[in-house]
């Protein structure tokens, strides 16, 4: 409590004319250690300052400052969400596809003048859609190893998956792997001799997800 | 909850973690780009509209973030860190911003006096801490706002916002020491 000192003495240590009378009304310390003492959780533990009623209501002092830090941040995030919209469309309008096309895959035709290919970044778009057409897996990285420029050229596609607890994930791995087949003999020409499945992340359901436990 | 908002269209992809969201969007998946600006947007207009000290050009530099960020994906070695590495973006943009509008920023203004308390009483008693707190903010000289809010809202370290500002080290320690001790002795007055 701030009536253990004295107020006079209370501002001391928060005089802003160097460190000098900060540490004389801190038992030797600066907010600057004291700071990165609460960053660390007070550990470990020193005795010099947890032992020091000055230290202590500086402490508290910056314990109450991060509370406000905490509040305003989150005002300031809730306010940010209320907006409409534009802003997030404006961002999007202003992205070019281009930038993650990757390779040209080149697709035979019957006229010998035409050209035509599709672009690496569609057959990755092609893996990701089929796997967001299955339940409870998200498709993530989609990599094509092997020279798909050169028709018939023999290539692996390695894929990263994301599978809901409680799945079986070989079975769910078959399935999408056949899914992943079918849709890329369908829209493309590619030999693939593998599709390589690395299951790398367990996710627990949505609301309780991933990116919840990562903000803590 | 820092860094996360409600968020404004239900698709599949929202739980996602960042990780997968960044590996896909990384692939060209723009869906899940936007999933990651919804996500941190919010955040990223906070922390350039503090930097900046308003928010007058907030709408540019996030918009401008993000185009880098969607550009330079493919250099982003772990996906689990985009949020650090959006607020990265962010702030140098933020930066940047302030260097060509003021050329030359003068360390000697940090110097300046710092507002004494000097909130009439009756408000002091009205208003929240929150509210406190951001009024004594905006009215810290700016050298010492940018390292603070590159300290504790974009969690860097202290040899960090030395590289980013161009400023020695000792610099940036006496200007977070002032903008603490200036906070600190405001909220002295706020209870």
């Amino acid at each position: 409590m701030t009536e253990l000192t004295p107020a006079n003495r209370r501002f001391l240590a928060f005089d802003l004319d160097g460190t000098e009378r900060e540490q004389a009304g801190l038992n030797g310390h600066t907010i600057e250690q004291l700071s990165d003492y609460l960053d660390h959780g007070r550990l470990p533990a020193d005795p010099g300052i947890d032992d020091s009623p000055d230290c202590e209501i500086a402490l508290r002092g910056l314990e109450r400052l991060r509370r406000a830090q905490r509040s305003l941040l989150e005002r300031d995030l809730e306010r940010e969400s209320r907006r409409d919209d534009s802003w997030v469309s404006s961002i999007l309008n202003n992205i070019t596809l281009e930038a993650h096309a990757g390779r040209e895959i080149p697709l035979t035709h019957p006229s010998p003048t035409a050209r035509l290919v599709v672009t690496e970044g569609a057959v990755r778009g092609i893996l990701r859609e089929t796997g967001d057409r299955m339940q409870n897996v998200f498709v993530g990285r989609c990599v094509l190893v092997g020279d798909v420029s050169v028709p018939g050229t023999p290539i692996s596609i390695r894929v990263d998956v994301t599978v809901f607890p409680g799945e079986n994930i070989p079975l769910l791995a078959d399935q999408l792997r056949h899914a992943m087949y079918a849709a890329l003999s369908k829209y493309t020409e590619l030999v693939v001799v593998a599709i390589d499945i690395t299951v790398s992340d367990l996710q627990s359901l949505p609301e309780a997800s991933a990116h919840e436990q990562e903000n803590q | 909850m820092p860094g996360r908002v409600r968020e404004q269209v239900a698709s599949p992809l929202d739980a996602a973690a960042d990780q997968m969201l960044a590996d896909r969007a990384r692939d060209g998946d723009l869906r899940a780009f936007e999933v990651l600006v919804r996500r941190y947007g919010p955040l990223m207009r906070v922390y350039a509209t503090r930097v900046l000290g308003s928010n007058d050009e907030t709408d540019d530099v996030v918009q401008e973030s993000f185009i880098t960020a969607w550009q330079h994906l493919g250099t982003l070695e772990d996906g689990s860190a985009v949020k650090s590495w959006l607020m990265r973006i962010v702030s140098r943009k933020s930066i940047d911003r302030l260097r060509t509008r003021r050329p030359h920023v003068n360390i000697d203004e940090t110097d300046a006096p710092a507002p004494e308390s000097s909130a009439p009483h009756a408000r002091v008693e009205v208003e929240s801490q929150t509210e406190a707190l951001a009024r004594v903010l905006a009215a810290l000289p700016e050298d010492q706002r940018r390292c603070w809010t590159l300290r504790e809202l974009a969690e860097y370290s202290y040899g960090d916002i030395a590289a980013e500002l161009n400023l020695p080290l000792s610099t940036v320690r006496g200007l977070l020491a002032r903008a603490r001790k200036t906070l600190l002795r405001q909220m002295e007055d706020w209870r």
